[in-house]
Parts: structure tokens; C-alpha cells; sequence
């Protein structure tokens, strides 16, 4: 499956790969002791928010972070 | 299947053959949240098949419609949900989607997908026979749907035998080499 932007196909790839590995093996086995893909995934999102702002994508109310666990929210 | 299988698919349910307009799928934001559910943004791009004539006067960058998804993924209580809303250039027609995938209550070795659509012209809910159209189509790939995941499923059950039949295969050498030896 390929990304929106070309460019960024095999980075989504390898984190694809990594994900679905943990997801199946860990995540839904109840184990969730912290994502490895960390690193995969940031280099793959920069290359996927390059894409989407040169294509003129209208994202709304998406925000774009990294895969951080555990985040506290500010409001109460 | 049970939960954790059609979930697993459920991630990874592009491409499929019965879905071959979807193009491209990107991961948008991820991240577990405070009470341990897997929360993921995805952009789905898709292409309709548009003629190529009609490509050539609009400009092909306008051809492709995206979907917005974001899914939550509960291990807990053993629940995934979807929503997704198609993004346009055009804005002229939206179809909000959620599907919500649990085990069957009684039969633990299945899942039960609820799924619902609303279909909305400019911001006004259709009521017409347009929207009866849509519909049907949705109810059809309801069911397409469930045959994508089956898809996806046994490409996946594939891929383990593969992967274990050729482990048998080089560990049925290495004994073989052994034994060779031992004598």
C-alpha cells in the first residue's frame, strides 16, 4: 500500500511493519510496556506532513504528534 | 474469527481486492492514551477511476477523494471503533461512517461488527431517493467489507504457514546434517 506522498512510501513501510508486529504481539495481548516504532514513526510523519501541506490537503482537528504514551491532558 | 484476529486485519485491510479504489493509507497521529486504548489518525486516499479526459481538464491532484479515520482500540474490554468522514475538495457530499467491532457475546471464536452511515448533502441529512441509493451501496460494502477482512485474514494465516513451513524446513536440515555427522 502506498503513501499519499510517493516519497514517503518505504519509510511508511518499515513502520508499518513494526507496528503490526507490536499490535498483534504485545498491544492486544494486554503487554504495553511503551511503542519500539518511536523513531520509525517520526521520520515517516515528517515526510507524510511534507506531503500533505504540498498537496493542499484540508486535515481538519488533527494534530500532529508523535507516538507518545500516556499523555496528560491540561483541562480538567 | 475472534476479536483479536479481525482487529489485527482491521489495520492492515489495505489493499484488498475488494477495494481497489483505496490508493494510499497513511498513518496521521497515533498514540495510546491514559487508560491504555490505542488511538490511531489515518488519511485514506482513494481514486475513483475518473476517465482520463476528465483527469486532463480538472487537473489530476483533484481526482483523488481522501477519508479521514480515526480508530480506538480498547484491549481491555476487547472493542475497536472506527469513524471516518470523507475530506473533498468539493465538500458537496458527506458520509460519516462509524463501525464498532466486539466478540460475539455467546460464541467467543466470533466478532460482531455494528456498523452505521450518515450521508449528508451540504450539511442537510438526505431524505430521498438518492440517499436510498447510497444506501443500498452502503449495505453492499457492509458486506464487502466483511469479505475484505477475510481476505486480509487469510493473506495473513498465509503468511504464518510460509513463514513456519520453512522453519520445519531448515530445522528438517539441520537434523538431517546431525544425524549425518553423529554416524
Amino acid at each position: 500500500m502506498n503513501s499519499v506522498g510517493e516519497a514517503c512510501t518505504e519509510l511508511k513501510r518499515e513502520y508499518d511493519q513494526c507496528f503490526n508486529r507490536w499490535f498483534a504481539e504485545k498491544f492486544l495481548k494486554g503487554e504495553n510496556d511503551g511503542d519500539p516504532c518511536g523513531q520509525l514513526f517520526k521520520r515517516y510523519q515528517l515526510c507524510v506532513q511534507k506531503a500533505i501541506k504540498e498537496k493542499d490537503i484540508p486535515i481538519e482537528g488533527v494534530e500532529f504528534m508523535g507516538p507518545s504514551k500516556g499523555k496528560t491532558e491540561n483541562s480538567s | 474469527h475472534p476479536w483479536e484476529t479481525v482487529t489485527t486485519a482491521a489495520m492492515q485491510k489495505y489493499p484488498n481486492p475488494m477495494n481497489p479504489s483505496v490508493v494510499g493509507v497513511d498513518v496521521l497521529d497515533r498514540h495510546v492514551d491514559s487508560s491504555g486504548k490505542l488511538h490511531s489518525h489515518r488519511l485514506l486516499s482513494t481514486e475513483w477511476g475518473i476517465p482520463s479526459i476528465v483527469k486532463s481538464l480538472i487537473g489530476t491532484c483533484r481526482t483523488k477523494t481522501y477519508v479521514q479515520e480515526h480508530s480506538v482500540v480498547d484491549p481491555v474490554r476487547k472493542t475497536m471503533e472506527l469513524k471516518s468522514s470523507n475530506i473533498s475538495f468539493t465538500n458537496l457530499v458527506s458520509v460519516d461512517e462509524r463501525l464498532v467491532y466486539k466478540p460475539h457475546p455467546q460464541e467467543p471464536d466470533k466478532t460482531i461488527l455494528t456498523q452505521e452511515a450518515i450521508i449528508s448533502v451540504k450539511g442537510v441529512s438526505l431524505s430521498s431517493y438518492l440517499e436510498g441509493l447510497m444506501a443500498n451501496t452502503i449495505s453492499s460494502n457492509a458486506n464487502k467489507g466483511r469479505e475484505a477482512l477475510e481476505w486480509v485474514i487469510n493473506r495473513l494465516n498465509a503468511e504464518i504457514e510460509e513463514f513456519t513451513a520453512s522453519a520445519r524446513g531448515t530445522m528438517r536440515n539441520s537434523m538431517a546434517a546431525a544425524a549425518f555427522v553423529e554416524k
